[in-house]
């Protein structure tokens, strides 16, 4: 790991990173499995279709989107908190990110409503969300998963990660973080950084 | 995270408060998720192959709702094994015990999660779901009574 005080924490971080995992997988097989895989299938969910089944109800709607309401929000504050934590990413690439997870959470849920009383060609929009959604979640658990390498991959996979910041350039070297312990011959000790996503 | 990463006196001894409140609710949690499958007939092997095969055992419950029933509960032990296992990691008790503790709770999750489905697909094996929903209760409730006791104690030994 890039932190050695991270070091403890491996087993809970690796556990927490297997039940997300399990989350957006079998996430995806239900929306394949309940709404379908094409826009047609998906407005006839939310919209009904003639002989086969009515429309969702708001009721319906909201038994389903107040839960993700709650859920998808937290998994992703603590997703991305623990990326953050860890600086495995760089400042830019990391606002970007969590505003596509965010923004693509939200469309999603809104898409929802939008399909069912607004217009049904919205399903695209609500397709579009999710695979935002889950390929911007596979990146950040992929940055978690930065944290299983040995620090000389981890470093080098970083660099790949981020693109460099404007001014282009090598990136910066990683913060030295550490206990506040006796500093090294020749090296004035200083106090520990506060952690963060690298500059 | 900080008051793990970075322990001080002062902040162990701010953080001692919430961290137990938030141990108490983990604690009714499991309290309730046995009440609740109580009350379901699922803490016994025939209720567990009932509710899920049927009464008659020709009813399976669907696919698809063994998956939303993952998909629930993976998001509730996920959160709680991040919590209690990062609770641990700090707990002055020797490394092997928190592993120990850490990994059975992962692994009765991981079982707890898989057991519908091994249900539905064998026709049988309810007490392989009350036995995994036991062991996962019992990895948790011993986590947070580890968490509990040991938070904010200074180590015992070197490696713990």
């Amino acid at each position: 790991m890039r932190d050695p005080r991270l070091d403890p924490f491996r087993a809970p971080l690796a556990i927490f990173l297997a039940f997300v995992l399990l989350q957006a997988g079998s996430g995806a097989l239900l929306f394949a499995a309940k709404l379908g895989l094409g826009a047609g299938e998906l407005a006839a969910y939310y919209r009904g279709s003639e002989g086969l089944r009515g429309p969702r109800t708001l009721e319906g709607l909201l038994e389903v989107a107040v839960p993700h309401l709650a859920a998808i929000p937290l998994v992703l504050f603590v997703t991305l908190h623990l990326v953050a934590f860890a600086g495995t990413v760089r400042r830019r690439p990391f606002v970007l990110l969590a505003a596509l997870s965010f923004g693509s959470a939200l469309g999603g849920i809104a898409a929802a409503f939008g399909v069912r009383f607004l217009w049904p060609a919205l399903a695209w929009a609500k397709i579009a969300a999710f695979v935002g959604l889950e390929a911007s979640l596979a990146v950040w658990l992929g940055l978690l998963g930065l944290l299983f390498l040995p620090r000389g991959r981890a470093a080098r996979a970083s660099r790949d990660a981020g693109p460099p910041e404007a001014g282009g350039g090598p990136p910066a070297p990683l913060p030295v973080r550490g206990w506040a312990g006796p500093a090294a011959p020749g090296r004035a000790a200083r106090p520990t950084p506060a952690p963060g996503y690298r500059r | 995270m900080r008051f793990l990463v970075s322990p001080s006196p002062d902040l162990q001894d701010r953080v001692r408060p919430p961290v137990r409140w938030f141990l108490v609710f983990a604690a009714l949690l499991v309290a309730g998720l046995a009440a609740q499958r109580g009350l379901a007939g699922g803490l016994t092997p025939s209720g567990a192959e009932a509710h899920y095969l049927g009464a008659d055992g020709l009813e399976p419950v669907p696919a698809v709702a063994l998956w939303e029933e993952l998909h629930a509960n993976a998001f509730v032990y996920g959160f709680l094994l991040l919590t209690l296992g990062s609770l641990l990691a700090v707990a002055p008790v020797a490394a092997r015990w928190r592993g120990a503790l850490t990994w059975a709770g992962c692994a009765a999750a991981l079982a707890d999660l898989g057991a519908p489905f091994a249900v539905v697909a064998a026709r049988g094996l309810g007490l392989l779901r009350v036995a995994v929903f036991a062991a996962l209760a019992g990895a948790l409730l011993a986590s947070i009574a580890v968490s509990w006791v040991s938070l904010g104690r200074p180590p015992r030994r070197a490696d713990a």
